[in-house]
């Protein structure tokens, strides 16, 4: 790679610091863009990478810092100005118009072609970009028909169109099959051989160190380094994006573990993921450790019902099961407490007592079929007592509680239940760390009065912190289960990014 | 193959069966019904279809913005009796300014939809039911339920709607049909070949990727509601031409059938797909179905309804379902990328992949 320290730097992101609410996103951290190089920036979930690019498109503004545009300190307003000022981003999902064609989707947002669309020049011209990305397209197609790849590609036509000079990537390889990543590579090398700054995100390992002039990490929003690819190792990155600090974690404590309640062998299910064999105990805390996108949360409505798996076969109690409906895993006693407390978990609108006896109804109605109101608020209280939510009535909106209370109200709906296997979907996800900590202390008395447990968390210290045992997934795939006692940050998310541990670095990195 | 593939995407297919459609649909009531092929029967279909094809090419601009303009019907009735009134005290007006203010009255109750839908962010169907009932409500009070009479009319509105434009052959083309033609042209002119009409494809495509793309989509759905209301304004001038009397239930109903003749039209509901053509094809399919079904004595009056009802649900049936289909034969095309070192793509994109 030519020496990029004499060259002027495109972009310089200069000690941004950003704050949303409680959380610290962003603290301090600077990044450095070069023309004509591939920046890579990877970290964690939660590390900050969405929230930096996110201010580098204008969407946010940041609290403190600096944005150097070719030496000059600019303001980023919006995505408008953003554009203009050349910077452009392509995300994992590309923002395509289905029922416009090919060309009309590269010049959209152009504003100065003229007061009327010349066909016949609008397809010469989108042709003629396509060609300086070497690829083959009918432009008069419209875009509803093309492949995820071929939308990335037209999203890189546009950004070419308009004179992109800084392009974020945010995660573009994620659903591309192995042969369009390498064609989306050849994409990004053209590009960079013309001259753009190019910001990679991406969660593949082998990719990063792939594509990559220069790998940046970010660990808990703030800056941890800035390197030339050549002067990195892939183990050294992944120890540099954990090692965060779980001292304040309530760690479970020790249960023996009883039966064996239920065994999954050989499970799958089709474009989501293949092959998750594993057993829960009674008392028993399963992590499900990984990435954004490892498709833990498609495992857990699998064993719900809510998306049945198509293949591999479930023993709940030592008997065979089929799990085709979310009421079929109920009567078996199995809860999926939902990541999704808006659109999947809770009637927003509604009292806690009405949210909390929804899936069980029926134990409420009398010999008319009428539903007994007094009895179905004295098991609101007693959840409000034995969970501690923090309400002034059980008759309040579920709506108008805090994060942490929604999600006790939630964990009382399932309970009622009388689960015997509780499936906990990112629990502690957005909620304040005394509201983290009870929660984390509901589920040790859980798994203390012998409930089975299956804990998916993408806070990788708070699911080894509160399992027996952790299960790694990496892309639909299950990468392996760690004992309490193996389960490292390191090994774990080693397993999460798809590298064989004590594996040396392939020759393909020296390159 | 390609090339023909190119040239006929599904949704000009769509127009083609249309027009297959009121072809078959003619020579079965020709079979059935006594002198239906003669002059008089064009006259009367062509006449009736007039006001509904203006407005519909109006409601098709903000449906493809995955929006609704229910209110259409009060805006038509609303400017022809406050036209009507006002022509009724003034005979003296020019017909120009007639034509004019009938559409700018229009265009200013469009622009209340369009700023409470686009800037307001309400939803389009709450804003306009409101409107809807908003301005006949106005009108009744306006009008102290008098009504609008010929008589008061100049002569040149009540004799316009025998007016020809030119004859073709045994046709006669009246000037009121012309005018809806013009219309019509005029806006599938616009939604093809203006960067303002392909935006409203693009919105209704993808609301979420308009909002980024760097064009102002809210000034776009504004317009959308803008004009809609002003070709209600329009078709409210022709409402009053064609029938003098106009009371305050005039253009009860027009509001359904604007985007029934849109959506069998093939304009999709949700946006994106469709054009003023199409929905002039099927405000005409429409009224052929409706002028015939009347003459035809082998069916009830009460079935007419029932009937138009299930050619709608068939339309969007056929939307979902046919199209759906139609796509998967325009098959997926995949990106090729030449490799590093090869010769760019050669000029005039003649590769593209099945």
């Amino acid at each position: 790679m030519a020496e990029t320290q004499t060259k002027q730097p495109i972009l310089e992101m200069q000690h941004i610091s950003k704050r949303f609410d409680a959380t610290q996103a962003l603290e301090d951290v600077s990044l450095t863009l070069y023309p004509g190089e591939v920046h890579a920036l990877i970290g964690e979930n939660g590390a900050g990478k969405s929230t930096l690019i996110k201010i580098m498109t204008g969407v946010h503004r940041p609290d403190t810092g600096t944005i150097l545009l070719d030496g000059q300190p600019t303001h980023i307003n919006n995505s408008q100005e953003a554009q203009t000022l050349g910077i452009a981003a392509i995300y994992q999902e590309p923002m395509i118009f289905p029922d416009l064609n090919v060309a009309e989707n590269i010049f959209i947002s152009h504003r100065s072609r003229g007061m009327v669309v010349n066909w016949g020049r609008l397809f010469k011209d989108a042709e003629a970009i396509l060609a300086q990305l070497d690829v083959k397209l009918d432009v008069r197609m419209p875009a509803r028909g093309l492949t995820l790849a071929a939308q990335q590609a037209v999203e890189i036509g546009k950004a070419i169109s308009l004179k992109v000079r800084v392009l974020i990537m945010d995660e573009p390889t994620a659903s591309l099959s192995a042969h369009e990543v390498d064609q989306l590579f050849r994409l990004v090398n053209t590009l960079r051989s013309q001259g753009v700054a190019i910001l990679f995100i991406g969660h593949r390992m082998e990719e990063v160190f792939r594509i990559a002039d220069r790998i940046t990490v970010l660990r808990d929003g703030k800056y941890i380094s800035s390197r030339p690819k050549a002067e990195v190792k892939r183990d050294q990155v992944i120890r540099e994006m954990v090692g965060r600090d779980a001292g304040d974690f309530f760690a479970k404590s020790e249960v023996p573990r009883g039966d064996l309640l239920m065994s999954v062998r050989g499970l799958g299910k089709e474009g989501a993921f293949t092959d998750v064999s594993f057993d829960v105990y009674q008392g028993e805390v399963l992590g499900f450790a990984g990435l954004i996108g490892a498709r833990r949360t498609d495992v857990g409505l699998a064993l719900f019902g809510i998306e049945p798996a198509d293949t591999g076969e479930i023993t709940f109690e030592g008997k065979p099961v089929a799990i085709k409906a979310p009421d079929h895993a109920l009567k078996l006693g199995i809860a999926y407490v939902t990541e999704d407390r808006r659109g999947l978990g809770l009637v927003m609108p509604m009292s806690i007592t009405t949210n909390i006896s929804l899936p069980t109804l029926r134990r409420y109605l009398s010999a008319l079929g009428l539903v007994r109101r007094p009895e179905e608020q004295r098991t609101a209280e007693s959840f409000r007592e034995q969970l501690m939510i923090r309400t002034p009535s059980v008759a309040l909106d579920v709506g108008k509680l805090s994060g942490g209370n929604q999600q006790k109200v939630m964990l009382s709906k399932w309970l009622n239940a009388r689960p015997k296997l509780l499936i906990l979907d990112e629990p502690t996800r957005g909620i304040d760390v005394r509201a983290k900590a009870e929660v984390h202390h509901i589920i040790n008395d859980l798994a203390a009065e012998g409930l089975g447990i299956i804990l998916i968390s993408s806070d990788l210290p708070e699911v080894l912190a509160m399992s027996d045992r952790v299960l790694v997934m990496r892309e639909g795939r299950q990468m392996g289960i760690f004992d309490r006692k193996d389960a490292t940050q390191e090994r774990v998310m080693t397993a999460a990014m798809g590298q064989q541990e004590h594996q040396e670095p392939t020759g393909a990195v020296q390159g | 193959m390609n090339t023909i593939r190119r040239r006929f995407q599904p949704e000009q297919i769509r127009e083609l069966v249309l027009i297959a459609l009121i072809i078959g649909i003619l020579i079965f009531f020709g079979t059935q019904i006594d002198n239906y092929f003669s002059p008089r029967t064009f006259t009367r279909i062509s006449t009736s279809v007039a006001v509904i094809a203006v407005v519909a090419v109006g409601q098709t601009l903000v449906i493809l913005t995955r929006n609704i303009d229910l209110s259409v019907g009060s805006i038509v009735g609303f400017t022809a009796y406050i036209v009507g009134t006002i022509l009724s005290i003034n005979n003296d007006i020019p017909p120009v300014a007639v034509v004019l203010m009938a559409v700018a009255m229009g265009a200013v109750m469009g622009s209340i939809n369009g700023l409470l839908v686009a800037y307001g962010r309400v939803p389009a169907i709450i804003v306009t039911l409101g409107t809807l009932a908003i301005f006949r409500t106005v009108l009744v009070e306006i009008s102290g339920a008098n009504s609008v009479l010929t008589n008061e009319l100049p002569r040149w509105l009540v004799n316009l709607p025998p007016v020809n434009a030119f004859t073709l052959g045994p046709l006669d083309i009246r000037l009121l049909f012309f005018l809806a033609v013009v219309v019509v042209i005029i806006f599938q002119l616009v939604v093809s070949y203006l960067p303002w009409g392909r935006r409203l494809y693009a919105i209704g495509s993808n609301p979420d990727a308009a909002r980024v793309a760097g064009f102002p989509a809210q000034r776009i759905i504004f317009t959308a509601f803008v004009l809609s209301g002003a070709l209600a304004g329009l078709g409210g001038f022709m409402f009053l031409a064609r029938f003098g009397n106009i009371t305050v239930v005039a253009g009860q109903g027009i509001e359904l059938q604007s985007v029934a003749a849109a959506v069998v039209g093939g304009v999709n509901i949700n946006g994106g797909l469709g054009s003023p053509f199409g929905a002039f094809l099927g405000a005409i399919l429409i009224d052929v179905l409706d002028n015939s079904l009347i003459r035809w004595l082998a069916i009830s009056e009460f079935w007419r309804d029932a009937l138009l009802g299930l050619l709608i649900l068939l339309a969007v049936a056929t939307d979902t379902v046919i199209m759906n289909r139609l796509r998967k034969v325009w098959a997926r095309h995949e990106l090729q990328v030449s490799g590093d070192g090869e010769p760019p793509a050669e000029k005039g994109g003649a590769g593209y992949a099945a």
